[in-house]
């Protein structure tokens, strides 16, 4: 079966009926793409699949071949993915990170189909879990790229204020 | 009137009463004739004979009942619930003092035909006795010989029914019996025209004797007594509401049966718990789990041509389903639906059943179209978004998508709100869900209720 990943082409040997994530991280060893729940619930999984957010522990892999794949590892060949993740590093977004790879897919999918999603629409959107709480940092990195809101703002005003406090910013 | 005549009547009353009395008694406490009475079975059958046993105690699913999670194989012990109170499988191996290892063929038959125990006294009918009355003698004897000598004796007493006197009195169950079983072992048939006659009379044999379909899928009258065992009605197996599920139709009908499924479809769904139409779940994960994978292919060849030979009700089922995008609208990339069900649906349920409910393949069913949303019963869909479904193990390897339990996530509110919006999207018209109806069905499938269901039928 071929795969179509990161605008490359994979020859994969798992089943048909494989999670598309274990074809990802054990067949293919692109591990930037996390397990958490197996289940739909968490949303560490995500990848796009033609440009819209899929959660690739539940998507049987015979179901997207021929399909484009884009994993956390080509997001940024993509120029909304790339200012994403331009954004998550702006707002300091992640803790431990384990879900940010999905975070970042899902803000991805979203601003793709709606590139000026409201604040409800980035709410219902952003359903992905985090173990360490980012909620806040995100809703606020999406709404800067949503063409700012004033939560995005104050955050952005935060966030500055703090770095040029204690100096310990990571960009200058 | 004289006093004399009146001691006439009063005695010819008396003697008619003593009469149907005695009768009654005896009749009540008879051991029904088997065609096994004095026919001794081989003390040493042959292998061939042991695995065509092995083979009917998968068609019939005997340990499905016989047996609990985590305890031996046919030793017993499942609470079942009747209408008077709970009562508990009984060990069904060979073990001499507390399983059947002193019945003879002839009291196996019995029990197994008539619902009659070793000791005469007479079984509930969560025993499909009714069903494997239809058993041939072959596979009794075969059946007998399976469970003498190739299934391993357990010391293990049987537990008392939780009912309390004098409801737990055994006689009148034989007139139960008389009444609602017809008792005779399965004849054969005309298939209708067209239709190979020798896999037809195997299908139905298997679907109305040893597999009891009829248990689960056909609707049961105001004693538990299953409307129909036979395809002769059209009751029998259009489908009906058993222990928080609903058991869908497997006739016909479009919309709530099999009329949608081809053959194929059917043969299967039943060796791999799995089509496009649907996935195996609630109680059937049980029967496809210990038995239906294992049947033959030519069976469930046989099974299918059967079912697919007994007609629907459009009457009732309604127009053919179509997939449409009214009422509601389609949740097409960047949909952002301002109704609460359609959310939730896009926050819950679309990853895994599409946000256009088709499901994905064979793995993950679709909700557009499937049973659960078109039947007006709403029962399984309810049951199966608290609960989920448990796994679904073929050939030894559990299947990897799973529906989960929503329980602890979504309030009653939300479960009628999601399903509402899913009961009436894609051309379903299962319609809206009440919260007050999750509500109880929520309590009804907790085990740390006082009012848990327990399973009626497996
Ligand atoms: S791992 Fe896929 S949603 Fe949690
Ligand atoms: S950053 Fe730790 S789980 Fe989200």
């Amino acid at each position: 079966m071929e795969l179509h990943i990161n605008g490359k082409t994979y020859s994969v040997q798992s089943e048909g009926d494989t999670p598309l994530l274990w074809v990802i991280r054990d067949e293919l060893g692109l591990t930037g793409t996390k397990y958490g729940c197996g289940i739909a619930q968490c949303g560490a999984c995500s990848v796009l699949v033609d440009g819209e957010v899929m959660r690739s522990c539940v998507t049987p892999v015979e179901g997207v071949k021929g399909r484009n794949i884009t994993t956390i590892e080509g997001v940024e060949e993509d120029p909304i993915g790339q200012r994403v993740v331009a954004a998550w590093v702006e707002h300091q977004v992640p803790q431990c990170g384990y879900c940010q790879s999905g975070q970042v897919m899902a803000a991805t999918s979203l601003l793709k189909q709606t590139p000026q999603p409201s604040e409800a629409q980035i709410a219902a959107s952003m359903t992905n879990l985090c173990r360490c709480g980012t909620y806040n940092a995100i809703s606020a990195a999406v709404q800067d790229l949503a063409g700012g809101g004033p939560s995005a703002a104050a955050e952005k005003a935060r966030m500055q204020a703090a770095t040029a406090a204690n100096g310990r910013g990571m960009r200058s | 009137m004289s006093k004399r005549r009146y001691r006439k009547i009063l005695a010819i009353v008396g003697a008619a009463l003593a009469v149907v009395i005695a009768a009654t008694t005896w009749f009540v406490n008879r051991k029904p004739g088997s065609p096994f009475d004095g026919v001794s079975a081989s003390t040493s059958p042959s292998k061939a004979l042991i695995e065509r046993g092995r083979y009917v105690a998968r068609l019939a699913d005997c340990v499905a009942c016989h047996s609990t999670p985590h305890g031996k194989p046919f030793a017993g012990g499942l609470e079942m619930s009747t209408p008077l109170g709970s009562i508990y499988t009984t060990n069904i191996t060979p073990d001499k003092a507390t399983g059947i290892g002193g019945y003879s063929l002839a009291d196996f038959a019995r029990a197994l035909r008539h619902g009659v125990a070793g000791d005469g006294h007479r079984l509930y009918p969560a025993m499909p006795f009714p069903s494997y009355a239809k058993l041939d003698d072959a596979d009794v004897r075969a059946l007998y010989a399976y469970f003498m000598h190739a299934v391993r004796p357990q010391r293990q007493p049987d537990r008392k029914s939780d009912i309390a006197w004098p409801m737990n009195m055994r006689w009148p169950l034989a007139l139960w019996s008389a009444v609602f079983t017809d008792g005779g072992t399965y004849q054969r048939n005309a298939a209708p025209a067209g239709v190979d006659a020798t896999l037809w009379n195997r299908g139905a044999y298997i679907v109305q004797g040893p597999g009891h379909c009829g248990s689960c899928h056909t609707p049961r009258g105001a004693v538990m007594n299953e409307k129909a065992y036979d395809g002769s009605s059209r009751q029998y197996l259009a489908g009906a509401l058993l222990d928080g599920w609903y058991a869908p139709s497997l006739r016909g009908d479009v919309n709530i049966g099999l009329g949608r499924w081809s053959q194929a479809d059917i043969v299967r769904f039943l060796r791999e718990g799995r089509n496009a139409h649907a996935v195996v779940y609630g109680s059937m994960t049980d029967a496809y789990n210990n038995s239906t994978q294992f049947m033959s292919d030519a069976d469930l060849k046989a099974i299918a041509v059967y079912l697919k030979s007994l007609p629907g009700n459009p009457k009732q089922d309604g127009p053919p389903w179509q997939y449409q995008d009214t009422p509601n609208p389609a949740l097409g990339s960047g949909a952002h639906p301002q109704a609460a069900g359609a959310r939730l649906y896009l926050a819950k349920c679309g990853f895994c059943h599409g946000r256009d409910g088709r499901g994905q393949g064979t793995w993950i069913p679709p909700l557009a179209g499937s049973v659960a949303s078109m039947s007006r019963h709403d029962a399984s869909a309810i049951n199966i978004t608290l609960n989920g479904s448990t796994h679904i193990v073929a050939q030894g390897v559990p299947d990897g998508y799973r529906m989960p339990a929503f329980r602890h996530q979504l309030s009653d509110r939300d479960v009628a709100e999601v399903l509402s919006f899913i009961r009436t999207s894609w051309g379903n018209r299962g319609g809206s869900v009440k919260p007050q109806d999750v509500k109880k069905l929520r309590q009804r499938t907790n085990p740390a209720s006082s009012d848990v269901i327990i399973l009626q039928m497996r």
